[in-house]
């Protein structure tokens, strides 16, 4: 389903539109932020199989487990995240082979920290669903959520326009994460033409706050809603 | 028809139950509204914005198209649903016929789009600008045509898939190409410079012909009135309606 949209937006959309749009290599630009934005979306399904482990009694079975909640969440938010990592790799893949990157050293730098992005998307996922405590809410939540923060990023179009457009959409763009994962994908290919941030360590740090925040606040939540069955 | 009341009562009040689903769509919608559109309306080109005026009232009536579409499309989920839970053997016990039970499902899945849309369409009509009386009976008219045909296909993808997953990807498969090859998103002209098959997949595609008979109503400055598009989308209704009612009374009956 992940792949056809995937295929379906760079080979429908992504061309069409670079077609309508005054920004330069555009369709680039898009495959590029598309990537992150498939990222975003997969490492977000650790939430959804914490409420399918609660519900077949497996969260009991993981409780029970001779590890700390600490090591249980970060060990999860990884695995979420890697386990998006390797779900996505083939398109990002795809991407890069299709915008033509350019740079291998800086793209490393730029894939390590999506690989941050990832792991810090699954563990505020996994904080949601935790807090949340019922799948349909949660669902609607990171639906809405979804729809707010794929458009209020720079995955579908550079922040200098959506601060032209309006200065809040702007500003919420400037501080969101995506915003950061897509900015420094684009730069990681090389492609000068689609690198619109001057220093990429801007956008690394960016993501390495988000990744310790939603960690840190993914193993406080996890400690506290979790015992004595507080999760059901 | 009492059986068709009762089967369209049925299915509406399932269709309260995932109000909160509902909530989350049209959010999805109405940040496509409110940020995409603007934002992309500030980077269209020179040449696309004189062809068009603004994007974000371009859109807005390829929004409610987009909204009637996601809705009426539920439907198909429900049924698949009803099928792999062994529901349909209640439903086909009830009272009725088959082909009061097979119209009832069509009718509500394109009555349930309709009222979905409605609050998308309405926002459309606050920005771009309100129709006569007689253009918004042909609107709604033509769109529940609309909204009939996609109900119809959806019911026709749920009753011959046997999981959830293939229903899922087909209606992936579907949705995408339908939407992403029409003139939703952006116009015939663009479609027509990125390849002649894209522009005659778009132009025959019933999703552009209703966006664009909107269009060219709420904008008649940008946008002509296509009798040929109106067919278009009577030959999709009409194809998918027979075909749903067809296959729900017939495959169902055999499973």
């Amino acid at each position: 389903m992940r792949v056809i949209w995937f295929v379906s937006q760079v080979l429908l959309f992504g061309v069409i539109a670079a077609k309508m749009v005054n920004v330069p290599d555009y369709f680039q630009y898009y495959v590029g932020g598309l990537s992150v934005m498939t990222l975003y979306s997969t490492a977000i399904f650790i939430g959804f199989d914490i409420y399918e482990e609660a519900e077949h009694g497996v969260f009991e079975y993981l409780l029970s487990l001779p590890v700390s909640r600490r090591q249980l969440v970060i060990g999860r938010s990884i695995g979420g995240g890697l386990r998006a990592f390797i779900y996505v790799g083939p398109l990002v893949a795809i991407s890069l082979f299709v915008i033509g990157a350019v740079n291998p050293l800086s793209f490393a730098i730029a894939l390590l920290a999506l690989f941050l992005f990832s792991f810090g998307v699954s563990g505020m996922s996994i904080a949601i669903a935790v807090l949340i405590k019922s799948s349909d809410r949660f669902d609607i939540f990171m639906g809405v959520l979804d729809a707010f923060i794929v458009r209020l990023s720079t995955t579908m179009y550079p922040l200098k326009i959506i601060q032209q457009t309006n200065p809040i959409y702007g500003w919420t763009a400037s501080l969101n994460p995506l915003s950061y994962a897509a900015d420094l994908f684009r730069w990681g290919t090389g492609l000068e033409k689609i690198i619109y941030v001057q220093n990429p360590l801007l956008p690394l740090m960016g993501i390495v706050a988000f990744f310790g925040l939603f960690t840190l606040l993914g193993i406080t939540i996890y400690e506290r809603m979790i015992e004595g069955g507080g999760w059901r | 028809m009492k059986g068709i009341i009762r089967m369209v009562e049925h299915d509406f009040r399932n269709f309260f139950r995932y109000k909160w689903w509902l909530v989350g769509l049209i959010s999805m919608n109405l940040a496509d509204l409110f940020v995409s559109a603007l934002v992309y309306n500030t980077i269209l080109r020179p040449s696309v914005s004189s062809a068009i005026g603004s994007y974000f009232n371009f859109f807005a009536p390829g929004l409610a198209v987009t909204g009637l579409f996601a809705s009426a499309f539920m439907i198909g989920r429900e049924i698949n649903m009803e099928r792999r839970r062994e529901v349909h053997h209640y439903m086909l016990s009830l009272p009725m016929t088959r082909l009061e039970l097979a119209i009832g499902r069509v009718l509500s899945g394109g009555l349930r789009g309709m009222m979905y849309m409605s609050p998308l369409l309405l926002t459309c009509f606050i920005f771009v600008g309100f129709p006569t009386i007689w253009q918004l009976l042909l609107i709604l008219a033509v769109l529940f045509m609309l909204a009939v045909g996609i109900s119809g296909l959806s019911i026709s993808i749920a009753v011959s898939t046997s999981s959830l997953e293939k229903f899922i990807t087909a209606r992936g498969a579907v949705y995408y190409v339908l939407f992403f090859c029409s003139t939703v998103f952006y116009p015939l002209t663009v479609i027509q410079s990125a390849g002649a098959t894209l522009a005659t997949l778009a132009e025959i595609n019933p999703l552009s012909g209703a966006s664009d008979m909107i269009r060219s109503i709420l904008m008649p400055r940008f946008f002509s009135f296509s009798y040929l598009s109106i067919f278009y989308i009577a030959a999709f209704s009409a194809t998918f309606t027979f075909t749903a009612v067809f296959a729900y009374m017939k495959i169902l009956e055999r499973k």
